[in-house]
């Protein structure tokens, strides 16, 4: 019922112990080198060059390959050589089970196979995100996610508007606020009329009649709603090799609305459905 | 009847989580704590047989929590309840850290008691 990996939906399904699936990691960690070690190992770097990219990338946020052809180190030749050499000698997770004995080589596609239909409700439609905006991958997952979960945990029937950029996000009854960092800078807003809180109220606590709730339950449904949606969000953005870390969920009052950060962008997912209103935001920081 | 520990800042999801361990007559819920924090120190004073735990909380988040707790106590037995679970480095990091289990929100009862009884 969530974004998975597979050695996780492995070990929920019993097919093999947790311990199995560290030593597997294990064997991925020690035979999967990092950019710098494969550049070294090639000739093109030394210990020294990959303390100074260690050093630069502390005052700028670039990855070790293009750090490295930034300061001359290597060309952007050299570059591709050394990502084709990590690509071509990775060790898959399913791989890594396989050789520590933990999945039968034979059994191994079955796995898989029911790991991608397992997983089939999670592959990221298209959304149409504007031009110029950062990353559109990621904007794109975050919004398909959400219409996923709207449907999916909250049971709203809903229709997608199309994506906007935008100043500010409107103030409504309900608006959660969720901060997301690493390799993206972000919050990600909610924005709920009353009958939509009611609706998330209703899927969280699993009861068809929430009128007797506190305000104080009712909110936290919906900060709930979001931890579960930005959770999912930073799980399908690792499979995509970004690294997103989630503060705790808040619910903040928006009155005269939410503005868009200075030197960033601010996207606007409008929701429809038949009684309320529902905006999704994307605020995303200058990087 | 085993004891357990709920940490989780939403009141929502304590009261769910509560619900299904309860519910299943196996277990009994003897304290919810709202952070991390809580966590470590109601776990000194009530002993419980499972703590079952967010990460993602204010004050002390679940992760520091955890190494803190098998510190305290090498026998602990944590089951991490995240919307992280499906976050592959935080799904290692809690088992290599201790955790028995790690189980993704939104949960399903079913997995939980799974998950509980197996421990």
């Amino acid at each position: 019922m969530a974004v998975k990996f597979f050695g996780q939906f492995m070990v929920e399904k019993g097919l093999i112990s947790s311990d199995a699936l560290l030593k597997a990691i294990a064997l991925q960690d020690s035979s999967n080198l990092k950019f710098g070690e494969t550049a070294k190992s090639m000739g093109f770097i030394t210990n020294a060059d990959i303390e100074r990219v260690h050093n630069a990338q502390r005052k700028e946020d670039l990855q070790f390959g293009d750090m490295s052809v930034k300061l001359g180190m290597i060309t952007q030749d050299q570059l591709k050589e050394v990502l084709t050499k990590q690509k071509n000698s990775h060790l898959h997770i399913g791989e890594a089970l396989v050789k520590v004995g933990a999945v039968k080589a034979e059994d191994l596609r079955k796995h898989l196979n029911a790991f991608k239909a397992d997983q089939a409700p999670y592959v990221v439609d298209k959304v149409a995100i504007p031009a110029g905006v950062p990353d559109p991958a990621f904007a794109e997952l975050t919004a398909d996610l959400t219409y996923k979960m709207l449907s999916r945990i909250a049971n709203l029937t809903i229709r997608p508007g199309k994506c906007v950029v935008v100043q500010r996000l409107d103030d409504n009854d309900t608006v959660v606020d969720m901060k997301m960092s690493g390799s993206i800078k972000a919050r990600y807003l909610l924005s709920i009329s009353r009958d939509v809180q009611n609706a998330i109220a209703r899927a969280i606590l699993k009861a068809d009649d929430v009128s007797k709730e506190s305000e104080e339950m009712l909110n936290d449904t919906v900060m709930e709603f979001v931890n579960i949606v930005c959770g999912n969000i930073a799980a399908k953005a690792a499979q995509m090799g970004k690294t997103i870390e989630i503060a705790p969920p808040k619910n903040i009052k928006a009155k005269g609305g939410i503005p868009a950060p200075v030197g960033g962008i601010g996207l606007l997912f409008p929701v429809f459905v038949a009684d309320g209103r529902i905006e999704v935001g994307l605020f995303i920081e200058k990087a | 009847m085993k004891k357990v520990l709920v940490v989780d800042d939403s009141l929502s999801v304590g009261r769910e989580l509560s619900k299904i361990i309860t519910g299943s007559g196996e277990f009994e819920v003897i304290g919810h704590a709202k952070n991390g924090a809580e966590a470590i120190q109601m776990y000194r004073q009530v002993h419980p047989d499972i703590v079952c735990m967010d990460m993602n909380m204010p004050v002390m988040d679940g992760m520091t929590a955890l190494r803190t707790l098998v510190v305290l106590d090498k026998n602990a037995k944590v089951v991490m309840v995240t919307s992280l679970g499906g976050v592959g480095d935080k799904y290692t990091e809690a088992l290599k850290l201790g955790a028995k289990g790690v189980i993704s929100k939104p949960f399903l009862s079913d997995d939980v008691l799974k998950t509980l009884r197996g421990l």
